[in-house]
């Protein structure tokens, strides 16, 4: 039934159901959103205009850096589209432990949205649970690579570091354990009213609207679109790993859910096959520092969906031009699909459904304490800063 | 024949002299250069030949010029750069959120960050920069340097 009269309601940038800022300003009728306007941003750092300044080996850590969540799917893209100008390919094993790290990162994103969306909705034990579970996996990572966040495996050329048949049983082991429980949480997602209650038929985008709007990943998937960067424009090992690719066509919220649920257990076995048929060889070819002019376009499937980098060398060390589209902007004109026509109390989890990830940190931005004066460095200044700082404590 | 090559065929026959180079640097990927009028057809062309997924749209500085890059992906696999290069001066090109409405955001973010102005877009208001950045500056053009933009970002709060 309609009001009559059209309310706006701004949400966002600071909102507790946001974890990252960014604005929406819903256009309501009585309890019904009628129109949705984005205003992207708010975490905007000029990274495109960053990789020009830096050479390809800088820009390896600030591919990292775009995103603190999916860190190896950008360094992976990064490395993929020089290693193309180049012509070079990265070595078999290097290939194959690419798609174990990509796999777990998937595992610990997908884990952590699912986490997300039942904190949404309000179901806290849940997350609770999901959380701690995730913890294994953040522990393999640490384990392969030394770091929880930025792994740094990726290099152009090939990996940094080794799966040593060492901490392969640890790995297995930990894998069984997240199929256990992963399983166990599905039957609980599919069977728990509440979440059924909140998430079916909620925020649903038509398999129509989804290809029409160009969304990508789960979002995709969930609304019954086959389509996978790894099945169909394979990268890395993924053309030699038989796999599923998991669809639903529930449309919804909940198949969301499954999807991202069915991913993890597809990961599961992936990682299980690649640590089994891993081949011997070296880590990495050598790479030259000048890359030869020419354009490259990669692609990678990120946790959240089609990753895609745009390079253009122009013969020196540095890039003429680096293009990064991440898959979340690519799901926003299907998010505001699936806000016309609900409620506003559903708005959390329907923009929790896409698994956002605004960028996560701003440009250098330094302040001076004292006189509240805010400058910004660029790296060669930095690098400055942090040397003299050295220099201070050693004297 | 290879899948590219069928595709590069059809292209052929159907854009002729429109189409400036082709190129097919590895497997699933095709780079086409056209002219800038044939935007819109060749766009509509691509979509009905299965090129429905549009992954984004990239601006390029050429220095004379901007260069716009279409990114189109055929069922998610082969992947096919349509590229344009604008008139001097007169960063004009037609929309094609009516053919593909999943740009709208990509054509608003390049409209930003270079200048270019997308022709019947239905809305091309601010997305990515900050309320009160000046008119007529755009970050990604090479003319604009780190230092230039640092000075307009910083200098009003210095001098408070």
């Amino acid at each position: 039934m309609s009001y009559g009269s059209i309310v706006k309601v701004p949400f966002g940038p600071q909102h507790p159901a946001l974890k990252e800022p960014e604005h929406f300003l819903f256009e309501i009728d009585g309890d019904i959103i009628v129109n949705v306007k984005p205003r992207i941003g708010y975490n905007h750092r000029g990274i495109e205009k960053a990789f020009e300044r830096r050479t390809y080996i800088q820009n390896i850590y600030l591919a990292e850096r775009i995103c603190g969540i999916c860190s190896d799917a950008h360094t992976t893209c990064y490395t993929q589209a020089i290693e193309d100008l180049l012509g070079l390919d990265a070595p078999p094993r290097a290939r194959y432990i690419r798609v174990i790290v990509a796999e777990l990162e998937r595992i610990h994103s997908h884990s952590l949205w699912l986490g997300i969306a039942v904190h949404e909705i309000g179901f806290d034990t849940f997350f609770m649970y999901l959380w701690r579970d995730r913890e294994a996996v953040m522990d393999i990572l640490e384990l392969i690579s030394g770091n929880r966040v930025h792994y740094a495996m990726n290099t152009m050329g090939g990996v940094r570091r080794d799966i040593t048949p060492e901490i392969v049983p640890k790995i297995i082991s930990s894998l069984d354990f997240l199929e256990k429980r992963t399983k166990y949480y599905m039957k609980a997602l599919r069977s728990e009213r509440t979440v059924l209650k909140r998430t079916v038929d909620v925020g649903v985008l038509k398999p129509k609207d989804a290809v029409e709007l160009c969304a990508v990943g789960p979002t995709l998937r969930a609304s019954g679109v086959k389509n996978d960067v790894r099945g169909d424009d394979p990268y890395a090992a993924y053309d030699e790993i038989p796999f599923n690719i998991v669809i639903d066509d529930g449309c919804d919220v909940f198949s969301r859910m499954l999807v991202r649920c069915g991913e993890i257990l597809e990961s599961i076995n992936i990682i299980r096959y690649a640590l089994d048929h891993m081949p011997s060889g070296m880590l990495r070819v050598r790479m030259p520092m000048a890359v030869k002019p020419g354009e490259a376009v990669s692609r990678v499937e990120a946790p959240r969906g089609e990753l895609i980098h745009y390079v253009k060398s122009n013969g020196s060390t540095r890039p003429e031009r680096y293009k990064v589209r991440s898959p979340t902007l690519a799901n926003i004109p299907a998010l505001c699909r699936m806000f016309i026509g609900q409620h506003v109390a559903d708005i959390p989890i329907i923009l929790a459904g896409i698994d956002p990830c605004f960028a996560c940190m701003d440009r250098l931005v330094f302040i001076d304490v004292k006189t509240n004066k805010r400058k910004s460095l660029d790296f060669e200044a930095f690098s400055e800063m942090v040397r003299k700082q050295r220099n201070f404590r050693l004297a | 024949m290879r899948r590219e090559d069928k595709i590069v065929t059809k292209l052929r026959e159907k854009l002729k002299e429109k189409i400036i180079t082709i190129n097919v640097p590895r497997e699933r990927r095709i780079f086409v250069y056209i002219k800038p009028e044939a935007l819109r057809e060749s766009i509509k062309f691509l979509r009905d030949i299965g090129f429905r997924h549009v992954s984004t749209i990239t601006g390029v500085d050429t220095g004379d010029s901007i260069e716009l890059i279409y990114h189109l992906a055929l069922d998610g696999s082969i992947e096919l750069s349509l590229k344009l290069k604008m008139q001097k001066e007169d960063h004009k090109v037609p929309t094609i959120t009516d053919i593909i409405p999943g740009v709208v955001l990509y054509e608003r973010e390049v409209h930003e960050m270079f200048g270019v102005n997308f022709e019947g877009h239905p809305d091309l208001s601010p997305l990515i920069l900050p309320e009160g950045w000046p008119r007529n500056i755009y970050p990604l053009r090479k003319k604009y340097t780190l230092e230039h933009l640092r000075n307009l970002i910083f200098k009003e709060e210095d001098e408070k």
